[in-house]
């Protein structure tokens, strides 16, 4: 992997066209330039010249990003932005340490043990700090909380974490059937601690496509997130952890219904792990064989042609392009061919599917004003579609989008792909 | 330098929120398109004309420059803080005010992005034609202040011809209206074309009443492809001869053509030449039109015209062309980028004038743009490491110049002079217009407070003697 030093070409590959301005999520709300990509890699290149140090501003600017990626595949000069804004998150923490909440939180995420005890501890607890909203399942926060803050509609811990289900556990060593493609199943922090019933519908499907599932155990969080806030190390170890949680297995593909993770076992592990030469060969073998659900179903088990020709009722969805899927993994036609072909609901186009939700990047905890503001423009686009549903295929997006709706006062529904199949 | 008590009075005027002097803003409103840094002493965000009139009288009192600035997507450097100062940024302001169907106008304030703006009126079934590259990230206050162009300007003209009246703060901060709201208007001096085009030196524009088009019910995009370069320039004066006006009427290189098809891929073929054309109308005179700009281009040693299928198709090929200007860095990494006009029957000789400063001077020559209104957009390769290379590219400047000069042509079609031009003013300027120019200048901005250091060229004598007499 490139440290922020190796990236100084890469930087000068910049000529501050402005192209990202009229794509950046975050510059559309907060409206000055050093929230354009134009404007931080600037401030990166002064940093690295030594004209300016890790003040505050700058820790701020390079934090008021969703590492969507847009400035990214709009670049007429293809300044690889986002490989840039990690490599400088990652010095930041590297020289000033991560805040002791988030680095408290990953350091547990590496452990299948004590995070679920903690959490559960958590699900007993919530009743106290949250009230049941009353649009979809929601919790609201009763008062405000360091980092969540108040009136913020949050996904409630699962009763059950779905790694735990009793169905689940029985596949943890060994999958049920007898014939059929071998798939692994990946399930990741939102499915496992806030989102079951996708994790449960994914099974399903996986099941009506004729494939043998496996849900190995000892799998830890992707490292998405700890990586996106700097913390590389940690990245790594759960990287390596899952890698040998999957080697005690043997199987054809690797899924998942996260978006997020998805991009994380396909490219942030070859990124983290792929430089070790003892570890090229194992990670280029996991990483080749990692499939987001959507990619599994439609280009590997040929599910259009199985399970098509569903009969379309009155419900009318519009799609949401995640940013690790659209533009991180290039699935964009996938999930809709999902839709149109193998789902009883009409597929209605919102204005600019792929626009980020705004949570990414760690953004909606750093500065959640913003990251919700950036919602706002979302929610705008799915109420102009008229659509009763809106589906997607991360379950980050998924909490994103279900605040968002809440906030502004929009009745639409949110589901994943494999819901409707 | 700034005094601490202008400093708080600038935080008072727009709010302490709106006024940043940390090294970290500063920065980051410190550049341009051109790539050059030059750091203010502070930025502030006004939002209201009253605002900006305030800040212009302390400048006066206090003689600190003042920059106005817009998306910061100049070629020439019109928004860059030459001589430190106070950055004025129009980004809080951009509300579309009014859209008057009855009159075909439109009020809006500067910081509107122009296709942002486009897309309001296009609602409406109205037109706004100016389009320069940079349209979807450029501003309605800095297309006005450089008088900004693009590939429309064919058939429809530049943003001068759109704009019937401003609201602007004087360099001595009165605010004043000028033109009018009406189709016609002959009330004095015309104040408003004298601020269009005036690179943000003698005013600052803070509202523009723009005119608007009934929008043209379609639209036709044709590609055609030449082996060979010339062929492709004859096309064009062949076009216009058969008294078609395209909207758009493109020209595109072997070289950009290259560079373009590696960003957008979306199958520019690999020919010595494209022409880019679009007609535009209702559906008969489109259809008719079409079959013109399809037979001349054949007669003139077209191998293939193309014409885009769907809406997708007609996208890749403008999202290609807007950003080889961008893209042209795959090839070296510094350029030298010129927007020169000549009179379009005089395309084909500049053409290959280009080709022979770049074979004399052993440099990449790119050459695009508006060929349609015979503006050309040269763009110079080289690699600033190089120091030979450098050298042959800022002499190749002088020789482009020269021939632009000598087939009757000018300097900047639509980026302006700002600082990138003003050392070679006189090649087209004589010592009168530009003393008449830097009087205007005076009785405007006695204090040469607002925008200084741009158009006009120091005095330095070794430079000047370098460059050719006037013609």
């Amino acid at each position: 992997m490139r440290d922020l030093s190796d990236l100084k070409d890469e930087l000068e590959k910049c000529v501050r066209c402005g192209t990202c301005r009229s794509v950046c999520p975050v510059f559309r709300v907060a409206g000055r330039e050093p929230s354009a990509a134009r404007g931080k890699l600037t401030l990166i290149e002064s940093y690295m010249k030594g004209e300016i140090g890790l003040t505050e501003t700058y820790l701020k600017h390079l934090k008021e990003c969703t590492l969507c990626g847009a400035c990214r595949q709009n670049c007429p000069n293809s300044v690889n932005t986002v490989e840039i804004f990690n490599a400088a998150r990652i010095d930041a923490a590297t020289k000033n340490g991560i805040p002791l909440a988030a680095s408290l939180i990953f350091k547990n995420l590496l452990d299948d043990r004590i995070l679920p005890w903690a959490l559960k501890m958590a699900t007993r607890l919530q009743g106290l700090i949250f009230k049941d909203s009353s649009v979809e399942k929601g919790l609201l926060s009763r008062f405000s909380l360091p980092i969540i803050g108040s009136g913020r509609l949050l996904p409630p811990l699962a009763n059950k974490f779905f790694m735990e289900l009793p169905e689940v556990k029985a596949l943890s060593k060994q999958e049920q059937g007898s014939k059929g493609p071998k798939i692994a199943f990946y399930a990741g922090c939102g499915i496992n601690y806030l989102m079951p019933e996708v994790g449960t519908a994914t099974l399903e499907v996986l099941k009506k496509a004729g494939t043998r599932v496996i849900v190995p155990e000892g799998q830890v969080c992707c490292g998405m997130p700890a990586f996106s806030m700097g913390d590389e190390k940690i990245a790594r170890n759960m990287a390596l952890k899952n890698l040998e949680a999957f080697e005690a297995h043997e199987f054809d593909f690797i899924t998942t219904s996260c978006a997020t993770c998805g991009h994380g076992l396909k490219n942030l592990f070859r990124k983290l792990l792929g430089d070790n030469s003892e570890l090229k060969d194992r990670v280029e073998a996991f990483c080749s064989k990692v499939r987001d659900i959507t990619e599994l179903l439609v280009n590997e088990l040929d599910y259009l042609n199985k399970a098509g020709n569903e009969k379309k009722g009155e419900l009318i969805a519009t799609y949401h392009d995640p940013c690790h899927l659209g533009r991180a993994q290039g699935l964009r036609d996938a999930p809709r061919y999902l839709i149109e072909k193998c789902s009883a609901v009409n597929l209605k186009e919102m204005k600019n599917p792929c626009s980020c939700c705004g949570l990414g990047g760690g953004l909606s905890t750093t500065n959640y004003d913003l990251s919700i503001n950036i919602t706002k423009r979302k929610v705008d686009n799915i109420k102009g579609s008229g659509a009763d549903i809106v589906v997607t295929a991360c379950p980050g997006c998924m909490v994103q989008l279900r605040d968002g709706l809440h906030k502004f006062g929009v009745k639409a529904k949110v589901a994943h792909v494999v819901e409707l199949l | 330098m700034l005094t601490n008590i202008v400093k708080n009075e600038l935080k008072r005027i727009v709010g302490a929120d709106n006024a940043s002097f940390s090294k970290e803003d500063l920065l980051c409103y410190s550049y341009d398109a051109t790539n050059s840094l030059h750091l203010p002493e502070a930025v502030v965000f006004p939002a209201t004309a009253e605002e900006i009139s305030l800040i212009l009288k302390m400048a006066n009192a206090e003689g600190f420059p003042v920059i106005p600035r817009g998306a910061g997507t100049g070629f020439s450097g019109g928004s860059l803080p030459v001589e430190g100062g106070v950055v004025i940024s129009t980004e809080r302001m951009k509300a579309v005010i009014e859209i008057d169907p009855d009159n075909l106008t439109a009020i809006a304030e500067p910081g509107v992005v122009t296709w942002e703006f486009q897309q309001e009126v296009e609602k409406l079934g109205l037109f706004y034609p100016p389009d320069p590259s940079s349209l979807k990230f450029s501003t309605i206050g800095g297309n006005i202040a450089e008088c900004a162009g693009g590939p429309r300007a064919v058939k429809y003209g530049v943003t001068k011809d759109y704009v019937l009246g401003l609201e602007v703060v004087l360099p001595t901060g009165e605010i004043i209206n000028t033109g009018v709201r009406t189709a016609k208007g002959v009330v004095g001096y015309d104040i408003t074309k004298l601020m269009v085009g005036s690179e943000g030196t003698l005013g600052i524009v803070t509202k523009a009443t723009l005119k608007l088009l009934p929008l043209p019910e379609t639209i036709k995009t044709m590609l055609a492809i030449f082996p060979d370069l010339k062929d492709a320039a004859k096309a064009v004066s062949g076009i216009i001869r058969a008294k078609v006006i395209p909207s758009t009427l493109e020209l595109i290189d072997s070289v950009c053509i290259k560079c373009v098809e590696e960003y957008a891929q979306v199958g520019l073929p690999q020919a010595e030449a494209v022409l880019l054309i679009e007609v535009d109308g209702s559906f008969d005179t489109v259809d008719k039109d079409s079959e013109v700009v399809k037979r001349i281009c054949a007669g003139n040693g077209s191998t293939e015209v193309r014409i885009a299928n769907d809406k997708k198709e007609v996208k890749d090929l403008w999202k290609a062309r807007r950003a080889i200007s961008a893209s042209l860095f795959r090839v070296k990494p510094n350029k030298i980028n010129e927007d020169i006009v000549v009179p379009r029957s005089a395309i084909p000789e500049l053409i290959a004038g280009l080709q022979e400063i770049g074979k004399k001077r052993n440099l990449l020559i790119a050459g695009f743009g508006h060929a349609g209104d015979g503006n050309i957009h040269v763009n110079i390769m080289y690699d600033k490491k190089d120091p030979k290379e450098s050298k042959e590219a800022q002499e190749a400047v002088v020789d482009v110049f020269g021939l632009t000069i000598k087939l009757g042509g000018t300097l900047s079609g639509e980026h302006g002079v700002g600082i990138t031009k003003a050392p070679y003013l006189k090649m087209e300027l004589t010592e009168a217009s530009i003393d008449a120019m830097k009087r205007i200048k005076a009785a405007f901005d006695p204090k040469g407070i607002l925008n200084p250091g741009k158009i006009f060229p120091k005095a330095d004598k070794a430079q000047a003697d370098r460059l050719k007499e006037p013609v």
